[in-house]
């Protein structure tokens, strides 16, 4: 089945393609480009730690850590690495694991097909031995090593930490030396049959490129899935979080801070729909243009390294204002004031107008690159929307909606603070 | 030349560069300000734009300026400094969306355009220098960001090993100065080097996107034409040594795991065809997955997490770059040498010439596709007195031969040796 999708707004259209094997296509092309980038997903991540295919079994839990470990031996085939074969054709090609999914990417500017074929046959050849495994081991052991060494990354797993109480999403995308050594081949077998089913994946490519092609390849190359039997066993996270504070002494020049909000989630859909509505709420709150931010900036509390983000998945949904401070409790005190402020006396309406604006343009330059085109695809199709979507929720976003945000997803008890302080 | 760009000198050392292409939705305007780099003066030049970006005469407050900025649809105001070889770039940029997106049918170009010609010329003064305030403030922001390199331990361990190798030269001068000279800025003295900037500077502006560029260049000649400058013409061709002895050096500290940088000089390139070998040499050498130090130091003997090369034909310069545990470090150094000397006896097969070339070709062709891509690249080109386009480049390094390749690397001498030693590690072992 095959859909034409369109926007007015931006006069242009993405194809969506139900295949016969149960892989969704999502296929943007795009006149007067280049190159062309192409992303297979799964909906799979960090966070996916318990499952069934099932119903009358037990969960089957896996060790933390296994997503992001499966997507580093997927590259690994009998007949030798993706790598490899993509060097054949000149493709940039990588994988990334997120807290909610797993993808398997290239781009290129030539031999797209040949590529395209290399990504769809590497993915869907799972091969796994025990000697393959333990040597995995070793390399993801100093990977999680090179991510113990990034403050950055600290300051936000620190930060997840404090929020969370049994939530998955407090654990490193990566897992720990630990929990990796759980790992092998038969698990990744187990994990592998379960959530890579075509029928739980995407192929979004936008670009240069044809979308017969596509097609023509999809149907050469793949059957028929499977009918999904996946049931994720879901963590009962508490509204609270897990504590209000958390500290770790790092060799940093100067503090580091992260405050997140904890939103009490809704549906996936829901949860992307008024994520963007922050995006806006975050704006009139803390955006370069708010009075917040000339207080903070004004008192060298905050610098050019100060930003806000919204971040969800299936059953979790967060507010971050993060950056360096020379005095990071202020700053919080500072944030988590101000919202309490504006939620009591209201979301100044030419704020709001401004906010809106500066979010809606945001979604329109994403428009503009391959790469963020196929991504924010994978994005919005997981959480049950379309690209179009993400842009018309922003244009039309309401000031009520936005103190509906805010009152709602903005409590201030549901806060936590993370600082990486200089070592003394 | 592609026929999309159009340079065009529009004052005294002033160059105003056209890249349009119909496919984006939106445009930048680049202003770089061009100057040797230069230890006494670093801090103060560097302070510059981020001064410049706070406020103008005809928007004199932050918050309004930021304002103005959401209603153009979240149109962003950069200021920062980059560097090139021994040179200091002081860059303003303005990205908004083209008219065509905006929901009332703001001319939105226009808009910025006058607004980076604004920051640029007519700064928010008081008594005739920059505001007191601001200076403080962004003096702080200033030393913040020179002390903030220590947070990236691979940034600082690899800052550390061009500091030991260029030790005394413009290339060793760091883009935003020193920490000391940062702390002596005064209102007098950034002013003064703002000045200094406008009149001496070499001037490249870049208009990238799908509008018309015909306003902002009208606008900056007007103004241009209106400044006193005297402009410094900037040496393309900077003299490259070979390494005499080598240099290690260890530090230690508390972290995970220890970062082993060692930096290599590439002699002389004169030709832009000895450039595209260079570069193809270090691609095959370290810069793909499938390179020769990914494939060994990496996946067959594991050890270390990333271990890549990267080449600065701008300061002549070939580093590589790992991460290895504390007590491999010897190791991983040894087959890092053994994995060049390899290269330069031309002990690799033609696949990985191929493949590499078809790595390179894959990126250059992707670059015309993003704004930034044509920025950094034509920016690149101008700089070192080309024009050639990223097609154009690609067209040649696809005629690179296994030969040209193996003189390539046998320029290559190694230099400094920094790593960054994981002290916990160390201790327990």
């Amino acid at each position: 089945m095959k859909q034409e999708i369109r926007s007015e707004r931006v006069q242009e259209s993405y194809q969506k393609i139900d295949h016969p094997s149960g892989l969704t296509l999502l296929l943007y092309p795009m006149e007067g480009f280049s190159s062309a980038y192409a992303m297979l997903t799964t909906d799979y991540g960090s966070v996916d730690m318990a499952f069934r295919t099932d119903p009358q079994a037990d969960f089957t839990r896996i060790p933390a850590g296994t997503a992001h470990f499966l997507e580093h031996k997927m590259f690994e085939n009998e007949d030798g690495d993706a790598f490899a074969k993509y060097a054949a054709t000149g493709a940039s090609a990588n994988a990334f694991t997120s807290f909610d999914k797993t993808s398997y990417l290239f781009g290129c500017a030539d031999h797209f097909e040949e590529s395209l074929r290399i990504l769809l046959e590497f993915v869907t050849t799972p091969y796994f031995t025990q000697q393959t495994v333990s040597k995995e081991q070793g390399i993801i052991g100093q990977e999680i090593k090179m991510y113990d060494d990034n403050p950055d990354w600290r300051v936000l797993f620190n930060l997840l930490k404090a929020m969370y109480v049994k939530h998955p999403i407090a654990i490193d995308i990566a897992g720990t030396v630990e929990s990796i050594a759980e790992i092998t081949a038969d698990s990744l077998y187990e994990t592998y049959r379960a959530f890579y089913n075509l029928r739980n994946m995407v192929l979004t490519v936008a670009g240069s490129f044809s979308p017969d092609a596509v097609v023509r390849i999809a149907d050469e190359m793949l059957r028929p899935a499977p009918q999904l039997q996946l049931e994720r066993d879901f963590v009962q996270e508490p509204e609270q979080v897990a504590q209000k504070r958390i500290e770790q002494k790092f060799p940093v020049a100067s503090p580091m801070f992260a405050l997140g909000l904890k939103v009490c989630p809704a549906d996936p859909k829901t949860n992307a729909a008024n994520s963007i509505v922050n995006e806006i709420v975050n704006e009139v709150l803390a955006g370069d243009a708010s009075p917040l931010y000339r207080r903070l900036y004004d008192s060298g509390l905050i610098n050019a390294t100060f930003d806000s983000e919204t971040d969800c998945g299936k059953d979790f949904s967060a507010v971050i204002f993060s950056g360096e401070s020379k005095d990071p409790d202020r700053v919080a005190r500072e944030i988590l004031q101000e919202i309490e402020r504006i939620q009591k006396e209201g979301i100044d309406p030419a704020a709001f107008e401004r906010g809106k604006k500066a979010v809606y343009g945001r979604y329109i330059r994403m428009l503009n690159r391959p790469d963020s085109i196929a991504n924010a695809m994978v994005g919005a199709h997981f959480s049950g929307l379309g690209l179009y979507d993400l842009l018309e929720i922003a244009a039309n976003a309401t000031q009520e909606q936005a103190q509906q945000r805010l009152t709602e997803d903005y409590r201030t008890e549901n806060a936590s603070l993370s600082v990486i302080s200089p070592l003394d | 030349m592609n026929d999309s760009i159009k340079r065009k000198k529009i004052g005294d050392g002033v160059y105003f560069t056209a890249i349009i292409d119909p496919k984006f939705k939106s445009n930048r305007i680049s202003v770089n300000l061009v100057l040797p780099l230069e230890e006494e003066t670093a801090a103060n030049r560097a302070i510059v734009p981020f001064v410049l970006r706070l406020r103008y005469k005809d928007c004199p407050d932050f918050t309004r300026l930021n304002e103005k900025l959401c209603d153009l649809y979240g149109a962003v105001v950069d200021g920062d400094v980059r560097k090139y070889g021994a040179y200091q770039i002081i860059n303003l940029s303005v990205q908004s969306l083209d008219d065509r997106y905006s929901i009332a049918g703001e001319p939105l170009v226009q808009e910025c355009a006058n607004l980076a010609c604004g920051m640029l010329f007519d700064p928010y003064l008081e008594n005739g220098l920059f505001s007191e305030e601001d200076v403080r403030l962004e003096r702080q922001n200033l030393i913040d960001t020179i002390e903030s390199e220590f947070n990236d331990k691979r940034e600082y361990a690899i800052g550390k090993c061009v500091s030991l190798m260029f030790g005394g030269s413009p290339l060793a001068v760091k883009k935003y100065g020193t920490r000391e000279k940062a702390k002596q800025i005064t209102a007098k003295s950034a002013t003064d080097a703002y000045r200094e900037i406008l009149c001496r500077a070499a001037v490249e502006i870049l208009f990238i996107g799908c509008g018309d560029p015909s306003a902002a260049e009208e606008v900056f000649s007007a103004r241009f034409a209106e400044t006193q400058r005297q402009p410094v013409t900037y040496d393309t061709s900077l003299p490259h040594a070979s390494a005499k002895e080598v240099r290690t050096v260890r530090e230690d500290m508390d972290i995970a795991q220890g970062k082993l940088v060692m930096g290599f000089r590439t002699g002389e390139t004169t030709s832009p065809d000895q450039v595209n070998a260079m570069k193809m040499m270090v691609a095959l050498y370290g810069g793909t997955p499938f390179s020769r130090l990914f494939q060994n130091v990496r996946e067959k003997l594991s050890l270390c997490y990333y271990c890549a090369a990267r080449y600065d034909k701008a300061s002549g310069m070939m580093m590589v770059d790992s991460g290895v545990e504390t007590g491999n470090e010897q190791k991983a150094q040894e087959e890092i040498l053994h994995q060049l000397e390899l290269v330069k006896q031309g002990a690799f097969d033609d696949s990985e010439l191929e493949s590499t070339i078809l790595t390179i070709n894959n990126a250059l062709k992707s670059t015309v596709d993003t704004l930034s891509g044509l920025e950094n690249w034509y920016l690149t080109q101008i700089l070192s007195g080309s024009d050639e386009s990223p097609l154009d480049n690609a067209g040649k390094v696809s005629r690179i031969t296994k030969d040209e390749i193996q003189a390539a690397a046998s320029q290559i001498t190694l230099d400094t040796v920094f790593f960054l030693a994981a002290k916990k590690e160390g201790q327990n072992q």
